[in-house]
């Protein structure tokens, strides 16, 4: 089972870190990058994709609580 | 070269017939061979028009080729191929027909030149589909079948009343461009694109439309889920952009449904239900850049159609197998899988990843070529919009589904990996779809239009990157809030269920009531006792006067007859002896008279 070996090394803590630490890249790098497809401003604005991606949850989250009703499996 | 041309349709409907005489591994080579060749079939097909008919007055197109139809073919008998694959296990015979005549049907929708061919295999679609929801045997599964039957027949009737009506103004049925424009229809012709279009986007699960696809699809056979998550939609989605490409209102209707599919699978508790939801989401993008209308756009909804068929039949599969080897899709009843079906994982998260778009694996390719057809006419609102669903995607295809069935609270379930055939299915899913995120020219190749479109620029894969990772990054901070309840959300199913729910209250209750108390002795007193009294009278009439009459006449006719016998001895003598006697008698009446 070296399958399940290598998913268990990828859930230590260590891969958190490195995951956080990609995630800042992701942010410092977005200063610098070239942007020749600008669509609209936010397209101009560092880090603006990041908070747009952290916040689409919410509002999926927020929607949902609004419109659900629930109803019991048939069987 | 019309020898060239053989309606691939052929081996899925004709050739499927002989499915129920085979037997074993003859069986499962011979279903092989038909959709290989079917694929064949069409790969050697030359572009133009064949299998033209006459039909009492009409001229039925069955061969109608060109880069739009063929492409759309190709993946249709590519995912018949890999659909074939995951089910050789399957043993009912009625299972494997009901595919195979769901699959024809699609493809001969793909190439009909006239719309009665295309209403005739669009029924084939749903009246075949629908056996691969009953097929589950179970009590839901039955409901969902016939609410799903419903809901396309609504659509079907719909779509018909649009073609008589077009047929009735324009005395041609081909098959042509016929957008919509507007919101309402001003006029007849107005009337009749509005009602073809209202067809197509019942199949196409459009909102308020829809309810059927999340409905049907999680209550469906392990493997007739993976089918229909293929054909059903795209098979609209092409009709869609054969004949209504360019209609404003598919943009908004998109969009929302975009944003809909997305929302409603938030809570979602059952995987398959959730995926079902995906479907709508995806398609949404698709619906919305038919309504666009551009070149670009076309050939981004054409490549996310090719696209979406791989991965959501891929994810289908994978969840599939779950269901098939632990008996429950449910993310409450599922966790920890990953120890027992760490591969069935890998090729579920490759469907995940390609279906949010991920760079280098399928979505990135066509979905970003979809997208940005928006940011290039400006329409601002759309283009967040449809960014904002693809963040939910990842959230909940790429991050939930595999977290709450491989990871989360381990329930210690025992379980393997599914059967060989199911998972050389989903290995070749998985090899097409990072295949074609990176490999992606060859696919550009076979779009309707010239594609000038870099998937691959370094700002739009670092705008991906940012969206995914940081929609990962809320995921894992929000977990406590996502996990789910046994239960299911309703959308427009709502009205249907709650409706059937009052209707038989109203039936029940007042009706009954009513029925009972007022409808009852009114109909006792003003019907049922005139009634009686008139039948006794006539009964009476029968008895005395009819009877009666008939009885004497018996009588009558009896006595009359002892008389006659005493005459009839049989002896000669005494008969010329009456004769003579009669004969004087007779002479002495004339004599007398004169």
């Amino acid at each position: 089972m070296k399958l399940v070996n290598m998913i268990e090394t990828l859930r230590t803590k260590t891969v958190k870190k490195i995951a956080y630490g990609i995630l800042v890249l992701l942010v410092m790098v977005d200063f610098i990058i070239p942007r020749h497809e600008v669509h609209f401003f936010g397209d101009k604005i560092p880090g603006f994709w990041s908070l747009f991606g952290f916040s689409a949850l919410c509002s999926d989250y927020n929607c949902i609580q609004m419109v659900r009703q629930e109803w019991p499996y048939e069987g | 070269m019309i020898n060239d041309f053989i309606h691939p349709a052929v081996f899925y409907l004709l050739g499927g017939l002989l499915i129920p005489l085979l037997r074993g591994k003859v069986k499962q080579g011979y279903m092989l061979l038909l959709v290989v060749a079917a694929f064949l079939a069409v790969v050697i097909m030359p572009q133009g028009t064949y299998g033209v008919y006459e039909f009492l007055n009409w001229k039925l197109t069955f061969g109608n080729v060109d880069k739009l139809s063929k492409v759309f073919a190709y993946i249709f008998t590519i995912m018949g191929v890999i659909g074939v694959i995951y089910s050789l296990h399957v043993q009912n015979d009625g299972e494997h027909l009901a595919a195979f005549y769901y699959v024809g049907g699609s493809l001969g929708v793909t190439f009909a030149g006239d719309f009665l061919t295309l209403f005739l295999f669009w029924e084939i679609m749903a009246f075949s589909s629908v056996f691969l929801v009953w097929y589950r045997k179970i009590p839901a599964s039955v409901a969902s079948g016939f609410r799903y039957l419903l809901w396309h027949v609504a659509g079907g009737l719909i779509l018909l009343a649009g073609i008589i009506l077009y047929y009735s103004i324009s005395g041609d049925l081909t098959i042509r461009h016929l957008p919509f424009h507007g919101w309402w229809p001003g006029d007849i012709e107005g009337m009749a694109l509005f009602l073809i279009l209202l067809g197509f986007i019942f199949n196409a699960a459009v909102p308020p439309f829809g309810a059927w696809l999340p409905d049907a699809y999680p209550a469906a056979t392990v493997t007739g889920a993976v089918f229909m998550s293929a054909y059903t939609t795209k098979t609209a989605v092409y009709a869609l952009i054969r004949v209504c490409a360019g209609s404003e209102i598919l943009i908004i209707l998109g969009v929302v449904m975009a944003i809909y599919g997305v929302v409603y699978a938030v809570l979602e508790n059952d995987a398959r239900r959730l995926l079902a939801y995906h479907i709508i989401s995806q398609v949404g993008y698709m619906v919305a850049g038919v309504g666009l209308g551009t070149q670009m756009a076309i050939n981004g909804v054409t490549a996310h159609a090719f696209c979406h068929i791989l991965y959501k039949s891929l994810l289908f599969m994978g969840i599939s197998s779950v269901l098939y080897v632990t008996g429950t899709a449910k993310l409450t009843e599922l966790g920890g899988l990953y120890k027992t079906m760490p591969r069935t994982m890998i090729y579920t998260i490759i469907g995940g990843l390609s279906i949010s778009a991920f760079p280098l694996f399928s979505g990135f390719v066509s979905k970003s070529m979809t997208v940005t057809a928006f940011g290039e006419e400006h329409l601002m609102w759309a283009f967040i919009a449809l960014m904002l669903a693809s963040a939910g995607t990842f959230l909940h295809t790429g991050l939930k589904v595999p977290y709450f069935i491989w990871f989360g609270k381990d329930r210690g379930i025992k379980a393997q990996e599914p059967p060989r055939n199911m998972e050389i299915a989903m290995i070749i899913g998985s090899i097409f779809c990072i295949g074609l995120g990176i490999f992606y020219q060859p696919l550009y190749a076979l779009l309707p239009y010239p594609v000038h479109f870099a998937p691959y620029t370094a700002y739009h894969t670092w705008e991906t990157l940012q969206i995914l990772l940081f929609t990962q990054l809320g995921f894992f901070l929000l977990l406590k809030k996502l996990w789910c309840e046994n239960t299911i959300s309703l959308d427009t199913d709502w009205f249907p269920r709650k409706g059937a729910k009052g209707l038989m209250w109203f039936s029940n209750k007042p009706l009954a009531n009513t029925e009972t108390n007022f409808i009852g002795e009114v109909y006792e007193f003003i019907i049922q006792k005139p009634i009686m009294k008139v039948a006794q009278l006539m009964q009476t009439i029968d008895t005395v006067i009819v009877d009666g009459t008939v009885h004497n006449l018996g009588r009558f006719t009896i006595a009359w007859s002892r008389m006659i016998l005493l005459f009839q001895s049989g002896q000669i003598h005494h008969y010329a002896m009456f004769m003579t006697a009669g004969v004087v008698a007779l002479i002495v009446m004339i004599v007398r008279l004169f």
